[in-house]
């Protein structure tokens, strides 16, 4: 045997043993495809179901979504009628909020006035108050003359009796003389005759003719408010706290002011018997 | 009986008992492959050449 015949035995044993060796690692470590085949399509078999019943639940909820969007649909209908309605209210309420808020403000200008006049009011209730003081005290006062008046009646009365009784004595002698002297001049020839009396009588008392006399103011309405309205002239002419003024527009009567507050060129009165709303320029007087 | 039937019945006979040994071990290695591989692919494939 030669030796390049061993150096091939030598090399063809290593190299079969190598290549015998990497088969052998490569079949060892093979993946096993028919086992993975195996578990794919079961998977796949699986996905598969699985797919039919999502497209199962998946149609359930398309139809689940079609119901419901047709029942919301139909609420969004009834809903945007109940808007519409709902707007028509509003405006209805706004309209009626601005009709009540213009009477708000009509009733807080009446009731501005009335405070006012409320107060005018209370001024003259004061000052009527202060006259009625005044004036009780002046009635204690006359109480107290009348009861000494009545205290002086009731002695002129006492008196007057003792003079009548004294009269009535004086007319029995009188009339007892009278029947002496007709008797002594019957006896003559002569007729008694009465003598004139010496003193003269006192007429009666007679009442005082009762004078008045006419005020005949004129002047013009200068300011007119809802209850109360001014004229141009004041207690430099005579106006008095009181006295009513007639308010006319030519020939057409208008209303009456009743004066309750005086002052030296105007005076303010409260309006009665409104037959028409007062204007400034109206004519007010006295005498109509 | 010429020269050449003399070398025909002559007999081969190894000359080393060595490389003999090398040459019986390779050939039960690949032996032993084969057979791995067969078993293998039985018992993953359920068989030897077809394609299931």
């Amino acid at each position: 045997m030669s030796n390049l015949t061993k150096i091939l035995i030598v090399l063809l044993t290593i190299s079969a043993i190598f290549l015998c060796g990497i088969v052998v690692t490569y079949i060892a470590n093979a993946n096993n495809y028919k086992e993975k085949y195996t578990k794919l399509s079961s998977d796949r078999a699986a996905l598969e179901q699985e797919k039919e019943s999502l497209n199962n639940q998946l149609k359930e909820k398309i139809q689940q979504k079609d119901d419901l969007e047709k029942s919301l649909s139909n609420q969004v209908a009834s809903l945007k009628t109940k808007a519409d309605d709902l707007q028509t209210k509003i405006t209805g309420v706004e309209r009626e909020k601005a009709e009540l808020l213009e009477r708000v403000n009509s009733w807080a200008s009446i009731t501005k006035d009335f405070q006012a006049t409320t107060d005018k009011q209370t001024q003259l209730l004061s000052t009527a108050q202060e006259d009625v003081k005044q004036l009780k005290a002046e009635q204690i006062k006359l109480s107290k003359e009348l009861d000494q008046t009545s205290a002086a009646v009731v002695e002129k009365s006492a008196l007057i009796d003792a003079a009548e009784a004294e009269k009535r004595r004086l007319i029995e002698e009188k009339s007892d003389l009278q029947n002496r002297l007709d008797k002594v001049a019957q006896a003559g020839g002569k007729v008694g005759v009465a003598g004139a009396p010496v003193t003269q009588g006192k007429g009666k008392a007679m009442p005082a003719q009762a004078t008045t006399e006419t005020i005949n103011l004129k002047a013009q309405i200068s300011e007119v408010d809802a209850k109360l309205a001014t004229i141009s002239i004041g207690s430099a002419d005579g106006v008095k706290e009181g006295m009513r003024f007639h308010v006319t527009r030519g020939d057409e009567f208008i209303c009456d002011v009743l004066i309750v507050n005086v002052d030296t060129d105007k005076a303010v009165g409260i309006l009665e018997l409104v037959q028409q709303s007062p204007k400034v320029g109206d004519n007010a007087s006295t005498n109509l | 009986m010429g020269p050449e039937a003399q070398i025909r019945s002559i007999k081969p006979e190894a000359t080393s008992n060595l490389y003999t040994v090398i040459l019986a071990v390779a050939l039960g290695v690949v032996l032993a492959t084969a057979a791995f591989v067969a078993v293998k692919c039985y018992f993953d494939y359920n068989t030897l050449f077809t394609i299931p």
